[in-house]
């Protein structure tokens, strides 16, 4: 999985070198989120990351009523940390603040980079692309959390209600900082509890 | 009285027992060292830095950065420019950044560019602060702060004269700026044991009369001339990043990566060094696995002399039988050797670990910078030792359960 963020990067600088302009474009992998956890004092600070086809099902600017319901949704859902991603009840954690939201990644004037999906064979790269801007459009939803625990050396375990919720989803790539120090953990849908014994 | 019977049997083979035991121990203490090393190893990479929350280098992978900015194991792709470190540094969430600027070198020591706050940022071993041996941290332009072991290398004393070489595997030395030993850090176990520090404006300062990588023929300032000269670097290779809270520190992280100005990278030290495991592990496991394999080659070499004694003690199995024994007590006999074998084949290789741990620390420590502790032996390494005892029992059972059927008729017996 790593070598396709350099994928990314490679299809970007190989396109980009008739233009002037500076063009970066991030790695964007479908069923794989990201969350990264910071823990200081009584705070407990959460900044998620995930594809939209992991969470709605689908990339394209919401054109019909359907899809904006659905994108509504699902920012409402994804505003509700404590059902996503459940902590230990001993912790007596609340949230302070929680935004979610849609960004879009899009790059419409070229189109390039896209075979972080592994779909090779739709041939992004090759054909036209002005036509098929909303095809090439990335979107991802993005959430920040802001939570305070009464205890937060309670929090020994996260559960990923978020497989739950979204069907879609099938790994979520967790860093954590906490007095111990910064470690990486990855959470997949099949054993969907994160143990974070030892950082305390 | 079978414990007798069976240290005096051992006593009597004394010559074949010890070499069974000799290639016990010696599996064993391969494999107690291997896990030492590999443990010894992770322990020291980890301890090398804490307390920094971001290290900030140009864009390339997270792992090398962490490689080329902590370790001075390779080298970076690209330099950062002097501008987006000065951005960075006036960014609200930054509490403190310290630049490290690598590239030149004295002997086979490298030499690093930084400011006087890299001896009160960096940490190591769980928030150790660097300490100053001898003399004191560089002051002048051309003083530098050298490691303990440039030191005990090449016999260095606070004032010794140094000139720094540019490049790292190069003749051209910039002799004409020559700097001075102003202090000598404690040992700390890791890679600034082995540079030499000098201040960021030094960096530049050896520089002033090369232009292109050579230097301008003819020309020389002097050193007096080049302190009165303002020196801004234009770049350096990588920074260390303390920030106000640590809830800032994933935003910083992105807002880093994202930079326009110029692709850089921001790593979480903790996370990269955990990346850096996930590559050595296969070779981790192999390691463990060939020296698993050569524990389990001694045992059954140790069954083999087993199996090939009970032929020449066909007679004492049948007289122990005659004189009343039992065939339980028999099977009991080769059992309780094989495990007084491995127990001290066992014991043994413990004691070869050590007497080697207590020989190789220091050449280890000097070779490659890692320090393996000698500590008591940990729980894990305590069911190794079980583990292997109990493998010797299992496997005398093989032959044992021969001799269980057979001593009685085989022993009286005449064969020709």
């Amino acid at each position: 999985m790593k070598t396709l963020h350099v994928l990314v990067f490679s299809a970007v600088a190989a396109t980009s070198a008739a233009a002037e302009d500076k063009r970066q474009l991030g790695a964007h992998e479908h069923g794989v989120g990201q969350l990264d956890i910071a823990f200081e004092g009584q705070q407990v600070a959460m900044e998620f990351h995930a594809p939209g086809a992991d969470i709605v099902g689908f990339e394209y600017a919401p054109e019909s009523a359907e899809d904006r319901a659905k994108v509504d949704d699902a920012v409402a859902t994804l505003a509700r940390p404590m059902n996503l991603f459940v902590l230990p009840a001993a912790a007596g954690c609340s949230v302070v603040q929680a935004t979610a939201g849609l960004e879009a990644e899009a790059d419409h004037e070229d189109g390039h980079g896209h075979d972080e999906h592994g779909h090779d064979d739709h041939g992004h790269d090759d054909h036209g692309h002005e036509d098929h801007a909303d095809e090439t459009t990335h979107t991802e939803f993005h959430a920040e959390y802001l939570l305070t625990c009464a205890d937060t050396s309670a929090v020994d375990t996260i559960t990923f209600a978020y497989f739950e919720t979204f069907p879609n989803a099938l790994e979520v790539e967790v860093q954590v900082i906490s007095d111990a120090g910064a470690t990486s953990f990855e959470v997949e849908r099949d054993a969907p509890t994160l143990d974070l014994r030892g950082l305390f | 009285m079978i414990l007798r019977l069976a240290f005096a049997s051992l006593s009597a083979r004394a010559l074949t027992v010890g070499m069974t035991i000799l290639a016990i121990a010696l599996s064993v203490a391969l494999f107690l060292g291997v896990e030492k090393i590999r443990t010894g190893a992770k322990a020291s990479f980890a301890d090398t830095i804490s307390g920094t929350d971001l290290i900030v280098g140009a864009r390339s992978g997270s792992v090398q950065l962490l490689l080329y900015s902590v370790f001075r194991i390779g080298n970076a792709t690209n330099n950062m420019t002097w501008e987006s470190y000065q951005d960075l540094a006036a960014r609200p969430e930054v509490d403190w950044i310290v630049p490290i600027s690598l590239g030149d070198s004295h002997r086979q020591f490298r030499v690093m560019g930084t400011t006087t706050a890299f001896f009160e940022r960096y940490k190591y071993r769980s928030g150790q602060s660097l300490s100053v041996a001898g003399g004191a941290i560089m002051d002048d332009l051309f003083d530098a702060v050298i490691g303990a072991d440039v030191a005990a290398t090449l016999g260095y004393e606070v004032g010794a004269p140094i000139v720094v070489a540019h490049g790292l595997a190069s003749f051209t030395e910039h002799k004409d700026q020559p700097f001075r030993v102003s202090g000598i850090l404690e040992k700390t176990g890791t890679p600034v044991d082995r540079t030499v520090i000098v201040s960021l404006e030094a960096i530049e300062a050896i520089h002033v009369d090369w232009r292109n990588g050579a230097q301008i023929p003819g020309q020389s300032t002097s050193a007096d001339a080049i302190r009165q000269m303002t020196l801004e670097p234009q770049a350096v290779t990588a920074a260390l990043i303390g920030t106000q809270s640590r809830l800032q520190v994933f935003g910083l992280q992105r807002a880093i990566n994202e930079y326009p100005q110029e692709p850089l990278l921001a790593i979480l030290p903790g996370v990269a060094l955990q990346e850096l495991w996930q590559i050595v592990s296969i070779a981790e496991t192999a390691l463990i696995g060939v020296s698993g394999m050569v524990v389990v080659t001694a045992l059954i070499g140790m069954m083999a002399t087993i199996f090939s004694s009970l032929n020449e003690r066909r007679r004492e199995m049948a007289i122990f039988r005659a004189m009343g024994a039992r065939p339980r007590a028999v099977l009991g006999l080769l059992v309780l050797e094989a495990v007084l074998m491995a127990a001290i084949g066992a014991a043994l290789g413990l004691a070869l670990l050590y007497a080697g741990l207590f020989i190789g620390q220091p050449l280890i420590d000097s070779a490659f910078g890692l320090w393996l502790p000698i500590e008591p032996p940990t729980l894990r390494e305590v069911w190794v030792l079980l583990g292997v005892v109990t493998a010797g029992a299992i496997v005398s059972m093989v032959p044992a359960y021969r001799a269980y059927r057979m001593s009685l008729a085989d022993g009286m017996m005449v064969r020709t």
